[in-house]
């Protein structure tokens, strides 16, 4: 094992037990493939009925339990008989159905049961998949967010990731758990949600709208590299009471992510129409407005969250992973949005 | 290949029956999985259940050498959670099930709708899977569930069968014998020139009985040897029949509207997949069964119709208030009594 800078320690070795919220989610499906075949026991926390036996069909060192997570009998239950797990925290919301509410219930409320439960269970280490939602929006394009950059949480979502970062932080602050909290970006990767998809269809068919230039820099992760940063973080010496953002190597322009989209679908076989409908600016602004509005009164709508948020610049500087936790994103924005379009098609999906 | 126990899921289904009792027949022992009971006992065991109910599965496969697994919610259902949970959800219940039992093999019975509309024929067991509507996109999952259990260690084979005819088969063909029974004419789309595959019952039978005695996973395409154009087809049918009834050409577009809002209204008994599929050509390359299961279709497209066509004349006085599942009782004409008059 390489990746011990700071000369802490050697590695650790991961755990045979892994316990997984969020196991039925985008990044949850890609981790329990991995973890699966590697593990002794994947306990894994679903909140559809539906989903249990599509991840225990997996492999048989997969379980699901039934429950939200919510529910302090619901997380008993997952730790029940679990000795020295690694827990892998990957339940969130990101867009509520309705109410804001349910963005602190879910993301800090649960959170706090699950790091509970994790202390009684004698967890060897906590990984906390967070966001980069804390920290808003770069001041300028060319900023990069490190490590350092202060936290200034962009609306209710950025609120309750930070409330649930600062829950873990004091988790280890105690000495309660070994905590590591990742922070992806923008995901994309194979079992992506519906919304994805529309997504896809949407550029594919020159409907999907650019607000402004484009100019401005985005960040994103492939779920692939992501769950490599997980497993890195699960391991390395220097991690324990450590954030990292985990991301794709570099940024890029939001131009060039729906260019790289319409490239993996035409790679892939499919007709696509080159046209780009443009916005104003303003466009942006007003929705993010908007938003903003809306959410002080509880309110959250998706559509105009997302075109609120499309004007910004969101990037990130993973050198501090690359360093302590030996993380190298293997998979490229061509690459692994072309594995996506794959995914797509091989489950019958309609771009 | 005697003397094993086998599960078959959807075994009181009109495919599961006719397969229960070709297992029989070899020497199997067989255990039904079925929320009907079996309606000729036989000497098969009978467990009652539902594929949404895991623990009724679990108690079924206990002591099971082989699942063939048949239970589906076929195209006319229209009904897309059903779709999911029976097909999909219902196909991952049986596979953890089957898994946990230590069953060294399971078939699955897939389906062609997997392919949609086909780029070209004819189509193998590696051609893009395309479905498209719900049905296609349930059944296509269901045979990813498959691959994931076949990742994790268990042995999982798919057949994938054309449309399925026989004695007793009826569904959706109830209304073509009954057009041709009574003399109307009955229709094809454009010219009828699309090569139209089917397969007996029987003859899928042997294909999903041999392939559970073949170690290792794979995936076949399963189909008649002897089929023409769907025109072909019903030319020889209504020749058979010898009552007046000829084949005619309907212009394929206001068709398939006609069908498709028809369906929407709840006046005639068609799903999204016949609309799609009826005017299209689709066959299948059966060289892999042939090769590696040793496997050969008796019936042709037509010897299969005209039996199929037989048994309705039998039994068409019976067939009113039938039960079970849709492919065994007749599909209701609906609005199409008024097309059956248009002499």
């Amino acid at each position: 094992m390489q990746g011990d800078p700071t000369g802490s320690g050697a590695d650790a070795s991961p755990a045979p037990v892994a316990v997984v919220t969020g196991a039925a989610g985008w990044l949850g499906q890609n981790l329990v493939r991995t973890l699966a075949r590697a593990r002794e026991q994947v306990r894994c926390l679903v909140q559809d009925r539906d989903d249990a036996p599509l991840l225990e069909n997996v492999a048989p060192s997969v379980q699901a339990l039934v429950g939200d997570i919510r529910d302090p009998a619901t997380l008993d239950r997952l730790f029940d008989g679990v000795r020295a797990p690694t827990v892998f925290h990957a339940a969130g919301v990101i867009h509520p159905a309705r109410q804001v509410r349910e963005l602190f219930d879910v993301n800090v409320g649960g959170t706090q049961l699950v790091l509970d439960r994790a202390r009684r269970a004698g967890a060897v280490r906590f990984l906390h998949v967070s966001s980069n939602s804390p920290f808003g929006a770069n001041a300028t394009e060319s900023e990069r967010f490190t490590e350092d950059s202060p936290y200034n949480p962009y609306l209710g979502y950025g609120k309750s990731k930070l409330e649930a970062e600062q829950l873990v932080q004091l988790s280890f602050d105690r000495g309660d758990l070994a905590t590591v909290i990742l922070r992806p970006p923008w995901f994309y990767g194979p079992y992506q949600p519906a919304r994805q998809t529309r997504f896809f269809a949407a550029v594919r068919r020159g409907r999907f709208p650019l607000p402004g230039t484009g100019t401005n820099r985005r960040s994103l992760v492939y779920t692939g590299n992501l769950v490599d940063g997980l497993l890195r973080a699960e391991v390395a010496a220097a991690a324990p009471g450590r954030a990292y953002w985990i991301a794709d190597a570099e940024p890029h322009q939001l131009q060039e992510v729906l260019d790289t989209v319409r490239r993996a679908l035409e790679a892939e076989g499919l007709r696509v129409t080159h046209r780009q409908p443009r916005l104003p600016a303003a466009a942006g602004v007003v929705a993010a407005e908007v938003d903003r509005a809306l959410q002080s009164r509880g309110r959250y709508v998706q559509a105009v969250h997302v075109l609120g948020e499309l004007k910004d610049t969101i990037a990130c500087d993973i050198s501090r992973a690359r360093a302590e936790l030996d993380y190298q994103p293997e998979v490229a924005l061509l690459e692994g949005m072309r594995a996506s379009v794959r995914w797509c098609l091989r489950q019958g999906a309609a771009l | 290949m005697s003397g094993r126990s086998l599960l078959i899921t959807g075994g009181s289904g009109y495919f599961g029956t006719v397969l229960a009792e070709q297992a029989r027949q070899q020497g199997d022992r067989v255990r039904i999985f079925d929320r009907n009971e079996p309606a000729e006992r036989n000497g098969f065991e009978w467990a009652p259940g539902d594929v949404r109910d895991r623990d009724a599965l679990r108690g079924a496969c206990e002591g099971v050498d082989v699942v063939l697994h048949n239970v589906a919610q076929v195209p006319l259902a229209r009904d897309r959670a059903l779709f999911r949970s029976v097909n999909v959800v219902g196909t991952a219940n049986l596979l953890v099930a089957a898994r946990d039992a230590k069953v060294a093999k399971v078939v699955h019975t897939s389906s062609s709708a997997v392919f949609g509309i086909p780029e070209s024929n004819p189509v193998r067991e590696d051609s893009p899977c395309r479905p498209l509507e719900d049905y296609g996109r349930a059944k296509l999952e269901a045979e990813l569930c498959c691959q994931d259990a076949v990742r994790g260690g268990l042995d999982v084979t798919i057949v994938r069968p054309r449309t399925i005819l026989g004695h007793g088969r009826l569904g959706i063909m109830a209304v073509l014998f009954d057009f041709v029974a009574d003399g109307a004419p009955v229709y094809v789309l454009n010219d009828g020139a699309n090569r139209y595959q089917m397969v007996h019952a029987d003859d899928l039978a042997d294909a999903c009985l041999r392939a559970s005695a073949r170690e290792g996973p794979a995936v076949y395409n399963v189909g008649a040897g002897e089929f023409g154009t769907i025109r072909e087809t019903l030319q020889a049918l209504v020749d058979h029949a010898g009552t007046g009834s000829v084949v005619r050409s309907l212009p394929l577009g206001p068709a398939r509207t006609a069908m498709q809002g028809l369906a929407r209204l709840g006046l005639a008994p068609f799903a999204p997949y016949h609309w799609l599929l009826y005017g299209e050509s689709l066959w299948f390359d059966i060289t892999r069964a042939r090769d590696e299961l040793g496997w050969e279709p008796r019936q042709s497209n037509v010897s299969m119709m005209i039996e199929s066509y037989e048994w309705f004349l039998a039994h068409r006085a019976e067939l009113d208030g039938t039960t079970g599942s849709h492919h065994q009782s007749p599909a209701r004409l609906g609005l199409l009594r008024v097309l059956k008059q248009l002499h």
